[in-house]
Order: C-alpha cells, then sequence, then structure tokens
C-alpha cells in the first residue's frame, strides 16, 4: 500500500486538530501509524505528531494528502535515494546503506518501495523493474545500483505481535524462573498459529539434541510435517546418524548413557560410510540410515543446509565447506519462514539470526543463558530465549504439537 | 465577571473608495451596486457608536485601489506592540499588506510576519478569548497558519474549522463579550470546532443560522456595551439580563461586501 508520513503541529490537542486527522484518514478507509508524538506540557506548549498514512493505491493516497492539509498537516518533506552503481564484483560503493533487519522502504521516483528481504548488514539494490534488494557485499555485481547514504531510506520499527503471545506473557527477554510447561504450550501455540497462517517454520539445531535424547522427538516433529526446514552443522548430522545407525551419541549409548568400548571414534565411521554412498539421501536409499532426524527430512522432502565449520570430522558429503555458500543456501530457504526455533546451538542460532527479516518469531532455547543474550546483542531483538535443557523442551512440544 | 481587558481602541479606515469590485465571497456580487453616500453615513455613526461606548478610534488614509481597505479586521493581529501582518488568500486583497505595515510601523508597532505561503486573514480569523486565541481556519486561513501565530505570539491557538463559506471568518461566527461569555453560532463550525468552543467558553449566547447570517455575531464589544449590526429581541434580551448595553449600528451597505461591524474595526490593545 502507498505510504506517505505527515507532520501536524500546534495546539492540536486542545484544537481537537490530531482526533480530527486521524478520523480523518479512517473516514477515507485509508489507515495510519503514529510515528512520533511529543505533547506539550502546558496548554501554551505546541504539540507533535508524525504520522505514516496508507491508501489503497496512489490516487486515494494523494487525494487523502490534499484533504489532511486543509487540517494542518503536510507531507514531511523527503528526497530520493541515491543510487550508485557498482564498480566491481562484490565490492560495494563507499557510503552503501547498511541495512537493519527490520522492515525497510527506499523512495525511488517519488514513490516508497518495500524492500523484499529484509537482512542485517547488508546493502539495498534497486533492480530496473523497481524491486529493492537486500544483497550481501559478496553477492554484489558491476553495475548494480546501490542505495548509498540515508536520505530516501526508512526503516519501521516492529510492533510486537498483537494478541496473547509468549512476547507478551515473558515480561523480561531471557529467563531460567518462567513456568516452562507453560512457555512451550504457547511456543506449540505460536509454530501451530503461524502454520495455519501458512507461514513456514524453520528449526535450527546443534548436536546437543541428539546428546540429550531428544532426536526421536525432533524426528516425529519432522515426520508430522511440523518443521519445513532445517539448517545445521555436521556435528548434528553425524550424531544423528551414529545414533540411528549406532544407537550412541559421541559414543555414548543413548539408552543405557554408558560410553562404549573405542565409542569415540562410532561419529567418524557413519561419516566415512556415509561419504563412501555420497550423500546422506544416498545413505537412506540403499538401506544403511534407516531412522532419525536427517532420515525423516530426506523421507519427507524436507530441505536441510549443513553448513561447515574449521573443526569439523569428515565432513558429511552434504555440508558446504565454502561458509558463504552456505549463508547463501541458508537464504535461499528463508521466503515465508514465520517461526525460527534455534534448538541448543549459539553458532548456527547467531548465523541464522544475522539472516532472519525481524518480523520472524524466534524462539532460542539453550541451557545456556549466554546464548541468547549474544543473539539479542548482535541485533536479533525478536528472539526469546527459553532456558531450559533441550531434550526436556522438545519432548514437552512433541506433547503439545502432536498429543 | 470580568470585562473583555481589551477592546477600547480601534483601527478604522474610511470608507472613500469602498466598492465591490470583485467577488472572493458569497456575499459579493458586482452587479450590485455600493450607495457611497449611505455607506459613509453607516460608517460615521458605527465611528459614533464606538466612541459613545467609550472606545477610541484611529482612522487610517483610505487608498484609491484598495475598496476592502475599509475592513480592518483583516490586516493583522495586535499583540502589545506586536504586529503580525495577514498574509491574504486573494490576490485581490494581498496589495493591501505593504499599506498595513507601514501604518503599524509608523505608530511604533513591532511587525512580525509569518511565513511566505500560509494564509492568514488577521482578526477575521483569530480572535483572543481568555488566554487563548481562538482562530478559523479553511476558507481564508490555512489551519497551517495557526503553529506559526503561536510562535510568534506566544499565545495558546485552538483552532477551529469553518464549515458555511457564507461564515467565512471566524468573526462571522463568534465574538467575545467577557471572559466568561460569547456569542457564538456554531452552525460556522464544524463538529470539533463546536466540541473546542463549547469547552472553552462556559456561557455562550447561541445564534441560529438565520441570526448568523445576519451577522449578528460580527459585533464590537467595549466594555458593557456592545454595537451590533443588527439585534433580534431574543439576543437583546439575554445581552442586557447579562447586564450588557446593545446599540445597533445598520451596515448592510458593507453586508454587500461581506463585512459586519467586527470586519470594519481592528483592535489595537489586545495583550495576549
Amino acid at each position: 500500500m502507498p505510504a506517505e508520513q505527515v507532520e501536524v503541529e500546534g495546539h492540536i490537542i486542545d484544537s481537537l486538530i490530531l482526533a480530527k486527522v486521524l478520523d480523518v484518514v479512517l473516514d477515507a478507509g485509508a489507515d495510519y501509524r503514529l510515528v512520533e508524538v511529543e505533547i506539550g506540557k502546558t496548554s501554551t506548549d505546541p504539540s507533535r505528531a508524525r504520522l505514516e498514512v496508507s491508501a489503497a493505491d496512489d490516487a486515494a493516497l494523494s487525494s487523502l494528502l490534499a484533504e489532511l492539509q486543509v487540517h494542518g498537516a503536510n507531507r514531511v518533506s523527503s528526497t530520493d535515494v541515491e543510487l550508485v552503481p557498482c564498480m566491481v564484483d562484490g565490492v560495494l560503493p563507499a557510503g552503501f546503506y547498511a541495512t537493519t533487519n527490520l522492515p525497510t522502504q527506499v523512495r525511488v521516483d517519488r514513490r516508497w518501495l518495500d524492500v523484499e528481504n529484509p537482512e542485517m548488514d547488508c546493502a539495498l539494490v534497486v533492480l530496473d523493474d523497481l524491486t529493492v534488494r537486500t544483497v550481501p557485499m559478496h553477492r554484489v555485481q558491476m553495475g548494480d545500483r546501490v542505495v548509498v547514504g540515508n536520505d530516501g531510506v526508512r526503516v519501521h520499527p516492529l510492533e510486537r505481535p498483537r494478541g496473547p503471545s509468549p512476547f507478551e506473557f515473558m515480561t523480561s527477554e531471557v529467563s531460567s524462573e518462567k513456568p516452562k510447561d507453560l512457555l512451550v504450550a504457547q511456543v506449540a501455540e505460536r509454530v501451530r498459529d503461524a502454520r495455519d497462517a501458512g507461514g513456514r517454520v524453520l528449526v535450527v539445531c546443534g548436536p546437543a539434541v541428539i546428546h540429550t535424547g531428544a532426536g526421536p522427538h525432533l524426528a516425529r516433529l519432522v515426520r508430522e510435517g511440523v518443521v519445513d526446514v532445517l539448517f545445521a552443522g555436521n556435528g548434528f548430522a553425524a550424531h544423528d546418524i551414529e545414533a540411528n545407525v549406532l544407537g550412541t551419541s559421541l559414543g555414548v549409548n543413548l539408552t543405557e548413557g554408558r560410553a562404549t568400548e573405542h565409542g569415540h571414534s562410532n561419529h567418524l565411521r557413519v561419516i566415512n560410510e556415509v561419504r563412501r554412498r555420497g550423500s546422506i539421501a544416498n545413505a537412506v536409499a540403499d538401506g544403511f540410515l534407516g531412522s532419525g532426524v536427517m532420515y525423516e527430512c530426506v523421507i519427507g522432502g524436507v530441505p536441510f543446509v549443513l553448513g561447515g565449520s574449521v573443526r569439523d570430522d569428515g565432513p558429511l558429503p552434504d555440508v558446504h565447506t565454502d561458509v558463504v555458500a552456505a549463508a547463501d543456501a541458508m537464504r535461499a530457504h528463508l521466503p515465508g519462514v514465520a517461526v525460527a526455533l534455534m534448538l541448543a546451538t549459539t553458532l548456527h542460532a547467531i548465523a541464522t539470526g544475522n539472516l532472519l527479516p525481524a518480523g520472524v518469531e524466534t524462539y532460542c532455547v539453550d541451557i545456556n543463558q549466554a546464548v541468547v543474550t549474544k543473539l539479542a546483542d548482535r541485533g536479533s531483538h525478536q528472539a526469546l530465549g527459553i532456558v531450559t535443557d533441550v531434550g526436556l523442551f522438545l519432548r514437552n512440544l512433541v506433547e503439545h504439537l502432536s498429543p | 465577571m470580568t470585562p473583555l481587558q481589551w477592546g477600547r481602541r480601534y483601527l478604522m479606515c474610511p470608507p472613500e473608495h469602498f466598492d465591490v469590485l470583485y467577488e472572493i465571497n458569497p456575499w459579493m456580487h458586482r452587479d450590485v451596486k455600493v450607495d457611497l453616500e449611505r455607506a459613509r453615513d453607516q460608517w460615521e455613526h458605527l465611528v459614533d457608536a464606538l466612541r459613545a461606548a467609550g472606545a477610541e478610534v484611529d482612522v487610517m488614509e483610505p487608498h484609491p485601489d484598495l475598496p476592502d481597505l475599509v475592513f480592518t479586521a483583516n490586516a493583522g493581529i495586535v499583540n502589545g506592540d506586536q504586529f503580525v501582518p495577514s498574509r491574504f488568500r486573494h490576490p485581490e486583497r494581498q496589495a493591501e499588506v505593504p499599506y498595513d505595515i507601514e501604518w503599524f510601523e509608523q505608530h511604533g508597532f513591532v511587525v512580525d510576519t509569518l511565513p511566505e505561503g500560509v494564509s492568514f486573514e488577521g482578526a477575521g480569523d483569530a480572535l483572543p478569548f481568555g488566554r487563548v486565541l481562538l482562530a478559523g481556519y479553511r476558507f481564508r486561513s490555512d489551519a497551517a497558519s495557526h503553529v506559526h501565530l503561536s510562535a510568534l505570539t506566544g499565545a495558546a491557538v485552538r483552532s477551529v474549522e469553518l464549515a458555511d463559506a457564507r461564515l467565512y471568518h471566524l468573526d462571522l461566527t463568534f465574538c467575545p463579550l467577557d471572559d466568561r461569555r460569547a456569542i457564538i453560532a456554531p452552525d460556522g463550525w464544524d463538529s470539533y470546532g463546536r466540541k473546542v468552543v463549547e469547552a472553552l467558553v462556559p456561557e455562550p449566547l447561541e445564534l441560529g443560522l438565520d441570526d448568523a447570517l445576519r451577522f449578528c455575531a460580527n459585533s464590537v464589544v467595549v466594555g458593557t456595551n456592545v454595537v451590533m449590526p443588527s439585534c433580534p429581541p431574543a439576543v437583546g434580551r439575554r445581552l442586557e439580563a447579562w447586564g450588557f448595553d446593545v446599540a445597533v449600528s445598520p451596515v448592510d451597505e458593507f453586508l454587500k461586501a461581506g463585512g459586519g461591524c467586527r470586519c470594519l474595526t481592528l483592535a489595537l490593545d489586545v495583550v495576549l
């Protein structure tokens, strides 16, 4: 919807001008959002309100703006963005606009255009068909028109989700002192609501999911179609396969809790066998792997991205060893994601958090409070932390989602 | 009840060159001839009535090219020794401004001007009530001018949208009587404006539309004297019951241009 910011100033409260302006907007079938309101402290102090009005189309907006002007609400002057072409592949023009993960618009030819895929720490490229995309530095190409400076760019702060949500339920962002069952029930409800609204659910997990014995619960969520896409690393996939082929995780027997003899090499042996078969899908196809999270992903056609790291054993043949390629592969799966569950993983949670638009509800489950804090510190303010054992969390979540 | 603290000194301009030469409000019709002799008599009568009520009247020189200069209320607004000149919406009246500014400068006022691009028509659209400046907008003044008016004068301005083109200036719908009372014509305002005035004026004397269209609210108050272009009996009785003396000073030659008693005067002793 086309939108424009207007400002109205003066004794607008006592004169009922602000009330009238808002009524005029609504009476015109348009909508408003108060961007900023400063109310004078005394009867002689002026007040000031800046609001963004949006209407169904450009014609409706311009006639509304004309009517608002009668009541003293003037359009906030704004200029078009400055666009500078890239001169070298993978190098941005100096002074490029660095993005946030919030909904963003840029003004081109006096029209506000939505940025299609908000992502933090990227640049904005305006394409010839007037779509605007966030593009990571390494992906810009010579000739791409990149937004430079801050003029003509506006960022919309995120509204808290309306209606009951765990974000409202929680008074602090991270807490180990909240009733967990209630919290898990609410997360389950948000997952269900998001799916009902056509949103996708992303699960990002670390090997602790397998070590804590929660693998079968997660596998069940994948099997039942609750999970739409999965991000993890070599360790998670390797231990999931180890657990389902040999019954151990890092050599520890998952049913008896004992270390098995020579168990420390178990994961290396299964990685080796998967490498022999060329891919996890092939390992499933020839019967080597017959259960578990990765198995269910392959059988159910749930896409997964395994991002590599320097210390990986093997790694599994499906692991992206080029980290830039890994990030690009993750980006490709983000459209439509409405809820992200970060399960007991620091590095993958932060990597994913950096890629997610701010509108994605993110639940970060970890026994360590620092992981959630770290995510929030890096700009993923939409993350809600649940400090608990991931095994207990997943078992509980399964109970709520598929009783 | 405290009588008005202003309204004992007025600026007026004799109708030597008054005429209806253009049409910028629904009252003006070029085919209606002004009887200049009669206009002069009515103007003189108004001056006498104001003086009899105890007001001083300063007279400015008329100008042959400025027929509406008689309506001094639209020159601007006065605040102590400050004068804020109007910015007329219609080009026909814009030539009055330098002439008004000259008079005020010569008479010791400090002239503060509104920024370009906004319209504001002086005391015609802004009248003090208590500690508030009630200001009208839509037909002649812009709502956007009010914030500048407030910034220049320091007054709390309450904006009222005028809703009837025949009552195109605030002073056709509002006349402060004292610190609690005013003659009001709510038909001239939109619903928000009515609420604003309702909250502002504890004891209003409400005019019906017919009386408003006879410019009853376009009256001049000098202490406890009210000089009106016409006075329906019910209004007169109410004013007398409140302790006011009513003097009727017909100005129907000026009604041909859309102006009444108040329009022919500009209070020079307003302190906001």
